[in-house]
């Protein structure tokens, strides 16, 4: 009997020392790689060199400094990362998530896209102001230049001459059409098939020309399409084989890409690493390698970048912001089309206060945005007035707009002209038949939101509006209609989001009447509401090719959603970068972040 | 083993009575000597008065006043538990956040008696198929932790109900929510022992003699074994409260509790462990009275049970 | 015995299957997967339309239910949104051992993903397990041994402090005080985040270092529990008849204390130990978020939140065998450990 328990405990011990040898011998072990390598070496060589002042040749041995190729057996440690080497360039970013997969048509998680850009290229890319510029075409398509024909109903494009992927392969229109293929079949579950299902088709008369043929002219093609391409011959074979592109091996490991850097390894859990891409036809990256390194938490990023072991992180948690500048990192903010705001639910079934334009009008007024951002965002953004305020470039957002200014009077003023009084001194206005004026405001469970809410909560009080306050899962609040969202069954009068439109370009789709979700049509997104000068708007800017025409109606839906307070906003939500001080020659854009990612170095 | 488990527990203090007392004097007695019990219930009584007086001196409107440019301040005079991320008082704040806390303490446990109890009186009593179903169901749940359900059902819950008015108080409905799912998932601790009890009390005499007489099957339920198994059900119901307490916390902590505004303890340290180095006050003093609380219940459930039955089971 | 453990293995088949029904309908009645398939914008219409068709989320739920369990590869669902199924699906189901691809990882099965964090977790409770038996039956002897001395009421204060603290609020606490404050102190310092420092990799030590702090806040609080209890069955045990005739024989105190006192003393520990487990998993999920350690309890909220019902469904299926199995053992342990016990 006490042997039996001896035993036991014996047993468990043993067990608990196992436990972590064997996590120990999970790592595993290096592999033995060979690789060619180009060494820089000095040789000492017999050359015929004609003696100086002499017509005499004479035969010397002279040391040289050549370039060889060598085969070299490298061991390469796949876990541990590698001290910098004096001679490689290496930079380490810091990332919060793990993306799911590398293929562009499969995710629309952001820390993967921009991942994308280091291996996988598109025709053209934005810089700072967000403004496009050509890459593998040799001009941006226009309608000054024939790309655009004159109805807008054909898009050409001309690719350069010497564009390959990285094994070697001409990039060619071959591509673009596999692409779109692959987007539009329906054996692939890919994320998002928008906006290839615009095409009506595409052709690709020779190898160098796409012709995209829409329908009907279709503004924003520019902003939207070729967000990364698809090597034909690395993956049609898999297509043809297995019937599907799902379970590609090329989706979790990219080794053939159009990009300045080569993906290398992905250790799932623990980083991806890119090398520079040593045939890149417009020249070579400054890094050597990339390191992307995935960290558990924000806490954790924190952490490696004041310690120096990263170099770039994004979106820092308000709380770590002054550690962070104070250990010498820079927290640069850049415009990516995004602003949190709150949409207005002005449908029938919403409250008759969210209903009523001026009551939404002085709300707008009770908001001390300025405090908001000051106070809760540190300062590093600012309010937002439209959804196009990101692209002040191209000039979009209404010189008539007059920004809402912080003016409570004027707002219980409006207020009190409305029909809204406090008859029964309970510090909540009613209207002449007695309703209060109460209005239900939804969001997710994120920190910065649910302080957002209650401070906007007592804003809206002191001007005798019950603001009741609902937080949600995100999973639960966007959920569909027949599932019951509380957004899309209108339930909810103030829904408050972070969006953007088709950045770059001005389109939006949440407007449009017959996007109301009902039962015919539970997968609508207008949670707002129907208004016919609003839908007619939209409906006709998509198809204005034209742009100062098309200009000029955006500017007339900045100004009519401004005023009518459809959409109010609380602060621009730009891209949170955090530069470490090692990176110089760093820039960013609002769409294409890594846009000169090949003049980054280190210090 | 059921035998030797009841034994584990026992008392092992020594008891030594003079004269012959009634069970309720006697249950004090043995209450009083238990020290730590008494102080117990003397920490309990002094954090009802804070949460309850301490409303009278600041009102609810000035627990939820934000404050943005105020926020994060460390204690001070003026507030002497320092600031939140919003500016709002911490004193204020555990002050109506304990109200909630130990409403949903309560609340739940009488859910769970509730249901624990009807569950396991019906199951004990009638056994048969009813019994084996309701006992493959108590399994069912029991075996799965209660944290996980308490996940799951706080997402199918959520957002149903918005803010309720309950004794001059405006809170969210999400503590509503909270005590249903805390009061539904921790019943079968409860249901078990009442089964178990039933199961043995049915063949005694006197409900022998009562069937006998014709009392109906309801009333022998409830006015003559149910009064029997009191015991350890006042004694589960104590130690649930405490339980309650801990697991509302649990869950507001990983952000699925009660929804801000509303304080309470629990949702208070939510997030915290952000300002762990740059502002411990706001994770120090809720957490804290957490502690205190959940300690005074365990020593007045710990005497509760030496005082009522000694050989109780818990 | 045995036939017993047939007997319980058994019946533990239709009590999984009730599970996994009630858990099932619970995750399937919330949230929805595709909502938050979008990155940061919200999913255009057309795509949601196309991608709940794809996924199988347009079904009515007990349609669901049977092909989360056996697959659909023997049903056709319709690819291409014309009403009409013409392609068959290609799942097996649990049943066939194939607990689906993830929503939220596309592309991943699901095993795959749970299988990469199980062992991190395992990390973390093996050890813990051990070390909540030891230290409670250390102290719940030296205790008991010491009844009413000094020490005794100390430590019995102790526990009863130890137990009433919310595990999160021991995890800041050490965390303040180990963490924090020794490295402002200049002492060395425990590490408060992830199972290794990216930069030196996953080494032995390194994973035990970070150990530490999350194996000190999910023992404390059953140590503080066991401990107490291990003190008064000892206490019981002590003044049991068997000891009494010990002591009478001569027999060393050390012997009868350790040798016959003790075994009997500590069997109920087993039984509470064994049904412990559902306890362990449960604190893993807050402390791996505090301490952001890569285990199953993170993967779990990570998923729950996105409705990510294989991953999910597949966690829970798995604790609630391994919880089903434990009971089985410890009863098993119990009866080969007391020779009194006998099942049929």
């Amino acid at each position: 009997m006490k042997q039996k328990l001896w035993q036991l405990l014996a047993a468990l011990v043993v067990l608990t020392m196992l436990v972590p040898g064997l996590a120990g011998c999970a790592t595993p072990t290096p592999q033995v790689v060979e690789k060619i390598v180009t060494q820089v070496v000095k040789e000492t060589v017999k050359e015929t060199v004609i003696v100086e002042g002499t017509p005499q040749v004479v035969e010397k041995e002279v040391t040289k400094v050549i370039e060889k190729e060598v085969t070299t057996v490298v061991e390469v440690e796949k876990v541990v990362t590698p001290t910098p080497e004096p001679v490689r360039k290496v930079a380490t970013f810091a990332w919060t998530q793990e993306p799911d997969t590398l293929n562009p048509l499969y995710t629309n998680m952001w820390f993967s896209s921009i991942i994308q850009q280091l291996y996988n290229c598109w025709p053209w890319e934005f810089d700072d102001q967000n403004v496009p510029f050509p890459k593998l075409v040799t001009e941006i398509p226009s309608m000054e230049n024939g790309g655009v024909s004159e109805d807008g109903l054909v898009v050409t494009l001309h690719l350069r001459d010497d564009i390959i992927w990285s094994d070697g392969t001409p990039l060619t229109s071959a591509d673009f059409v596999f692409t779109y293929d692959m987007a539009m079949s329906e054996a692939n579950t890919v994320s998002s098939q928008y906006p290839y299902y615009y095409l009506d088709t595409i052709e690709a008369p020779d190898e160098r020309t796409v012709v995209m043929n829409f329908a009907e002219p279709f503004a924003p093609w520019l902003a939207t399409f070729w967000k990364g391409l698809l090597p034909k011959h690395v993956l049609e074979p898999v297509f043809e084989a297995e019937g599907s592109i799902d379970e590609a091996e090329w989706n979790l490991a990219p080794t053939v890409g159009c990009g300045p850097f080569v993906f290398d390894v992905w250790e799932s859990g623990s980083f991806i690493r890119f090398v520079k891409s040593e045939d890149y036809w417009l020249g070579e990256p400054k890094l050597d390698e990339i390191y992307y390194q995935f960290v558990p938490d924000d806490a954790s990023q924190t952490a490696a970048l004041v310690a120096g072991d990263a170099d770039l992180g994004t979106f820092p948690p308000l709380s770590d912001v002054p550690i962070l500048e104070a250990g010498g990192l820079e927290i640069i903010t850049q415009n990516g089309g995004y602003a949190e705001g709150w949409f207005f639910n002005f449908r029938d079934m919403a409250s008759p206060g969210a209903r009523d334009v001026r009551v939404r009008q002085a709300i707008a007024m009770a908001l001390d945005r300025d405090a908001i951002n000051r106070d809760l965002l540190l300062g590093l953004t600012e309010p937002a007035e439209t959804l196009w305020d990101g692209l002040a470039a191209y000039g979009y957002v209404s010189p008539d707009i007059e920004p809402w200014t912080y003016d409570p009077d004027a707002a219980r003023q409006l207020l009190e002209e409305a029909g809204w009084t406090d008859t029964d001194g309970d510090g909540i206005r009613e209207d002449a038949d007695g309703n209060k004026l109460t209005l239900i405001h939804g969001t997710t469970i994120r920190e910065i939101r649910q302080d957002a809410q209650a401070v906007t909560q007592q804003m809206l009080r002191e001007v005798g509006i019950d603001l009741q306050i609902l937080s949600f899962d995100a999973d639960l609040f966007f959920e569909s209609y027949s599932n019951g969202s509380p957004a899309a069954l209108g339930e909810v009068d103030i829904m408050e989001w972070s969006d953007c439109t088709a950045f770059p370009d001005p389109d939006h789709y949440y407007w449009y009447c017959d996007e109301i979700p009902d039962d015919e049509n539970p997968w609508g997104a207008n949670y707002f509401g129907c208004d016919e000068t609003l839908d007619e708007l939209f409906a006709r800017q998509i198809a204005t090719i034209n742009t100062e025409e098309r200009t000029a109606i955006i500017q007339e839906i900045t100004k009519y959603m401004h005023d009518q307070v459809y959409w109010l906003g609380l602060w621009v939500d730009p891209d949170y970068w955090i530069v470490g001080e090692r990176l110089t020659g760093v820039k960013f854009s609002g769409v294409t972040p890594f846009y000169n990612i090949m003049e980054w170095d280190l210090k | 083993m059921e035998t030797t488990i009841k034994k584990a527990m026992a008392n092992t203090s020594n008891q030594v009575e003079v004269a012959p007392l009634s069970l309720r004097e006697l249950v004090w007695r043995r209450f009083r000597r238990h020290k730590m019990a008494m102080a117990g219930v003397v920490m309990l009584i002094l954090l009802v008065l804070y949460a309850i007086v301490g409303a009278v001196f600041l009102s609810e409107s000035y627990a939820n006043y934000t404050e943005t440019s105020i926020r994060l301040q460390s204690p001070s005079s003026e507030h002497p538990f320092g600031t939140d991320t919003i500016g709002r008082d911490i004193l204020a704040r555990t002050i109506y956040g304990g109200q909630i806390s130990l409403l949903i303490g309560l609340a739940a446990v009488m859910v769970q008696v509730i249901v624990g109890v009807l569950i396991g009186a019906i199951s004990g009593y009638y056994g048969g198929w009813i019994d084996s179903l309701l006992m493959r169901f108590t399994e069912a749940m029991f075996n799965i932790p209660q944290l996980f359900l308490l996940l799951v059902m706080a997402r199918f819950f959520a957002g149903k109900i918005s803010t309720i008015r309950f004794l001059g108080r405006t809170f969210s409905g999400s503590v509503v929510v909270i005590i249903a799912i805390i009061g539904l998932t921790s019943w079968m601790y409860l249901a078990r022992i009442v089964r178990a009890d039933f199961l043995s009390l049915k063949e005694r005499e006197f409900i022998q003699a009562a069937h006998t007489i014709g009392v109906r099957n309801l009333a022998i339920i409830f006015r003559h074994i149910l009064p029997n198994t009191m015991a350890p059900i006042i004694v589960s119901a104590t130690l649930g409260v405490a339980n309650a307490i801990l697991s509302e916390a649990y869950i507001s902590f990983l952000g699925l509790g009660v929804q801000p505004p509303t304080a309470t303890w629990g949702n208070m340290l939510d997030g915290a462990y952000n300002y762990i180095e740059s502002a411990p006050w706001l994770w120090i003093f809720p957490g804290l009275l957490i502690v205190l609380t959940v300690l005074s219940i365990n020593f007045l459930g710990d005497g509760l049970r030496d005082a009522l039955d000694p050989t109780t089971v818990t | 015995m045995t036939r017993y453990i047939i007997r319980r293995l058994l019946q533990a088949i239709p009590l999984l299957f009730f599970i996994s029904v009630i858990l099932f309908m619970l995750m399937r009645s919330t949230g929805d997967p595709v909502a938050t398939m979008g990155g940061r914008r919200t999913v255009r219409s057309e795509d949601r339309a196309r991608l709940s068709r794809l996924l199988g989320l347009d079904k009515p739920l007990y349609v669901q239910y049977v092909y989360w369990l056996i697959g659909n590869d023997w049903a056709k669902i319709d690819t291409d949104g014309d009403g009409v199924p013409e392609t068959p699906g290609d799942r097996r189901g649990v049943l066939r051992g194939e607990f689906g691809k993830s929503l939220v990882s596309r592309g991943r099965e699901a095993w795959d993903i749970i299988w990469e964090r199980l062992p991190n977790t395992l990390l973390l409770m093996i050890p813990a397990e051990v070390i909540i038996i030891l230290f409670s039956l250390a102290i719940g002897v030296y205790s008991a041994l010491r009844q009413y001395t000094f020490t005794d009421h100390l430590i019995t204060a102790g526990s009863f402090v130890g137990y009433s603290m919310p595990i999160f609020f021991i995890a800041l606490v050490s965390m303040y005080v180990f963490a924090v404050n020794f490295k402002r102190w200049g002492l060395p310092y425990l590490p408060t985040i992830g199972m290794f420092d990216p930069q030196v990799g996953k080494t032995p030590s390194e994973v035990a270092r970070h150990m530490v702090l999350p194996i000190f806040s999910m023992t404390l609080i059953s140590i503080a529990g066991y401990s107490r209890f291990v003190r008064s069955t000892m206490l019981e045990t002590i003044s049991e008849d068997y000891i009494r005739t010990a002591r009478a024989k001569g027999l060393q105190e050390r012997v009868v204390l350790f040798v016959h006192a003790l075994k009997n003393a500590s069997l109920p520990l087993v039984t509470i130990v064994g049904l412990d487990i559902p306890l362990l998993l449960g604190g893993a999920i807050v402390t791996e978020s505090i301490f952001a350690w890569p285990g199953m309890g993170r993967l779990f909220l990570d998923h729950v939140s996105r409705a990510d019902t294989p991953v999910v469904m597949g966690i829970l299926m798995l604790i609630s065998v391994a919880v089903v199995l434990s009971q089985l053992v410890t009863d098993i342990v119990y009866a080969w450990l007391d020779p009194r016990i006998r099942y049929e």
